[in-house]
């Protein structure tokens, strides 16, 4: 366990501004208790002061998992979110999608979301732009990539894709072995 | 009337809060934690699993409860409150105790010989000028006579050599020999504590030199790239990476965080929602 540099640090920002923006911020400086980011694994957690000074302790080795986890480094050094990390994105997102009820299968199943299951957009959401996407009864799903602006989506054919799927909740599931 | 019926079977709905066991449990209340030692039984463990460790843990937290119970209790607004003591566990330091320095070449001397330190005065008096001087440095004595006036030339000596040339000389000696001295004994304190890498003064001090060619090495207009190599050559090693450490400066740290969001987004600049504006402006 240990920081992340300056360069890890800037690409994971980079990424994770994308959906929450300048919200980053009330991550970093927050007023309850210190919480900080620290890398162990290729894998970054977000953690509280208490939290780290016990972990500590415990050797890299044994040391598994550890606060809640970000998302990963790829061999490349890129930053790849997970979906543990959604109850911060969802709190602080920016752009939001909702979907109807019968298209929530089908995005938890791992599939992009079309046209017709969508329910809502946050207005002038920009293309290729970071989204949380909820349920209609405002659960979070998990997230992804607009495929398209609000303004472009209208003009749209009910099969054609509003927005790529990055992660979803289903993955609880599907990857739990390598997620946490 | 008699109520010392209802009084019994009020008291059968609940389990008795006094619990018997042969060994004393050891508590950490700070973690409200209790640590039991006792043989569980093993006849009912096997015919009777879930029961019975259901009814050994009850009667465990009882105890617990027990102790709790017994501790020193405020009230405040939220209710009743325990002030729980001082955690007893204790859990094992982050890092291994600091090594010891070695003792110097010096130290180990006076310790062969028994020397003992001891304070000597700063001032002694000097009976030519009949005066307090320093014992040493500005000013002082240094017992050499570096200041007098005349020297006698000593017999079977040449008589047309210079005495004030020939003791400044051996002053330089001495000063240069013992430079040398100081050089060594830091040489060897430095090998001391790399003793696990396993390395002496010698083959330190040869690496030091090795890498000090090879810098040297490279300062040519293309940095070293096309001078010719020779046989047994050293290769050097590049630089390795060192990070933070876990706890260090939390302000530090917050800082720099903040420093390299302002740049990630700054660079959008999304305070004024350009595309949301113009739309705006356009109806």
């Amino acid at each position: 366990m240990r920081p992340l540099t300056e360069d890890e640090t800037k690409v994971f920002f980079e990424k994770l501004s994308k959906y929450i923006g300048r919200n980053i911020v009330h991550l970093i400086d927050r007023s309850d208790e210190t919480y900080y980011f620290r890398l162990h694994r290729d894998k970054v957690y977000y953690m509280s002061e208490a939290l780290m000074r016990q972990a500590i302790s415990i050797g890299r080795d044994q040391l598994i998992s550890l606060g809640v986890c970000f998302g990963k480094f790829t061999k490349s050094k890129k930053f790849k979110l997970h979906i543990t990390a959604l109850d911060y994105l969802a709190q602080y997102a920016k752009y939001k999608i909702w979907i109807k009820p019968n298209g929530e299968n089908t995005f938890l199943y791992g599939n992009h979301i079309l046209k017709a299951h969508l329910g809502r957009i946050t207005d002038d959401t920009p293309e290729h732009q970071g989204v949380v996407v909820y349920s209609m009864s405002d659960i979070p799903l998990g997230f992804g990539v607009t495929a398209r602006s609000t303004v472009e989506t209208r003009k749209l054919q009910p099969t054609d894709i509003v927005a790529f799927h990055q992660a979803d909740i289903g993955e609880y599931l599907r990857e739990q072995d390598t997620l946490f | 009337m008699d109520f010392s019926d209802q009084l019994e079977t009020q008291k059968s709905k609940y389990k008795s809060i006094t619990v018997e066991r042969p060994i004393p449990l050891q508590y950490d209340l700070a973690l409200l934690a209790a640590f039991d030692t006792n043989a569980l039984d093993e006849s009912r463990l096997k015919n009777d699993t879930d029961n019975y460790l259901k009814e050994y843990t009850r009667d465990g937290t009882q105890l617990l409860i027990n102790q709790i119970f017994k501790l020193p209790i405020t009230t405040s607004d939220l209710g009743k409150l325990a002030e729980l003591p001082e955690q007893i566990t204790v859990i094992p330091r982050e890092k291994p105790l600091p090594k010891l320095k070695p003792p110097t070449r010096w130290e180990k001397f006076a310790k062969a010989k028994g020397i003992q330190h001891r304070n000597k005065n700063k001032m002694i008096y000097d009976e030519a000028t009949g005066e307090w001087v320093p014992r040493w440095g500005y000013k002082g004595t240094n017992g050499d006579g570096a200041n007098d006036w005349l020297i006698p030339v000593p017999q079977n000596d040449d008589p047309f050599e210079d005495q004030f040339s020939k003791r400044r000389e051996a002053k330089k000696e001495r000063i240069a020999k013992n430079e040398a001295r100081h050089r060594r004994n830091i040489e060897e304190s430095e090998a001391a504590l790399n003793q696990t890498k396993g390395a002496d003064a010698r083959s330190l001090r040869k690496g030091e030199l090795q890498r000090q060619i090879a810098i040297s090495k490279s300062a040519t207009a293309s940095i070293g790239k096309f001078d010719k190599t020779l046989k047994g050559e050293l290769k050097l090693k590049g630089v390795k990476r060192k990070f933070e450490p876990s706890i260090g400066d939390v302000k530090k740290e917050k800082e720099l965080n903040l420093n390299i969001l302002k740049k990630v987004v700054g660079k959008k600049g999304d305070i004024v929602n350009v595309r949301k504006a113009i739309a705006k402006r356009g109806q």
